[in-house]
């Protein structure tokens, strides 16, 4: 951690406003992102927010890792996160297995030929954002399991590398991308199911 | 390079990470394979928009609730 960071987190322990503001907006946001990419609740992620700051501000002057501040946080978010979620909304989430391409013995991809060369990618962004097709993406999103869409706020949201996203959910890189790469291809499945058929 | 293969290999693909020989082999199976090419098309689009949907903002209300929250508590501890 920086003498900065570690300067900062004594002054708002010792209740110095102006030190937890400048906390708070180095950290807030990435805190509730990543906590609401988890949980998919304001209010829980809400009281994530306010679980992991105390966590920051009470224990991190006695933080001496060699992580820098804002890993450590995310790693405190992720848990915390995950803890929240344990034993909720598990009905929503779909086996991943069901999600990812089937393939024929000699490695080519198998069902349908119209479902297989269904292409709904030219559908504008901001279309895709909105409206019923916003429902959809996000119902499909909701069906990840926790930790799949944990690697996916932190890799693409947060833009971190797969290093610190391993180091940060502890797995490894290779545990990692293969989560990405799952969850992708399980969120393309459900959007290409959905909105392909209208493409 | 089956679809399995290309499928396994394109997060390096559009991360750019891939060796030139395996990116030509990508490539020369993309040329030939229409469910390919409309995964690539579909994977990517998914990771763009999954990307902007993810990017939540905190609430105002929700800042302002957690500074009084924090303010409360350190004042206390």
């Amino acid at each position: 951690m920086s003498s900065d960071d570690h300067t900062l987190l004594a002054r708002a322990a010792s209740g110095d406003g102006e030190a937890l503001d400048a906390l708070m907006s180095r950290y807030a946001s990435r805190i509730y992102r990543l906590a609401y990419g988890i949980t998919r609740s304001s209010a829980d992620a809400e009281e994530v927010v306010q679980d992991v700051f105390l966590q920051v501000v009470q224990k991190g002057t006695g933080f001496e890792g060699r992580a820098a501040l804002g890993s450590w946080i995310y790693r405190i978010t992720t848990n915390v996160s995950l803890n929240k979620r344990r034993g909720k909304r598990r009905d929503l989430e779909t086996s991943l297995e069901e999600l990812l391409p089937r393939y024929r013995a000699d490695g080519h991809r198998e069902g349908d030929r119209a479902f297989l060369v269904s292409d709904w990618s030219g559908t504008p962004e901001r279309e895709l954002l909105a409206g019923e097709s916003r429902r959809i993406l996000e119902e499909a999103i909701d069906r990840l399991p926790d930790h799949y869409r944990a690697v996916l706020v932190l890799k693409d949201v947060e833009e971190l590398s797969n290093d610190e996203v391993a180091q940060i959910v502890g797995d490894t890189v290779a545990a990692v991308k293969t989560r990405l790469h799952r969850a992708r291809m399980a969120l393309r499945e459900l959007l290409t199911q959905r909105l392909g058929a209208r493409a | 390079m089956t679809c399995r293969e290309l499928i396994a290999i394109l997060d390096d693909y559009l991360d750019g990470t891939l060796p030139d020989q395996l990116r030509a082999d990508l490539e020369d199976h993309l040329a030939n394979c229409v469910p390919c090419r409309a995964y690539l098309v579909t994977y990517r689009k998914t990771r763009e928009i999954g990307t902007t949907a993810a990017r939540v903002e905190m609430p105002d209300e929700m800042r302002a609730r957690l500074r009084r929250f924090l303010r409360d508590k350190l004042r206390g501890s």
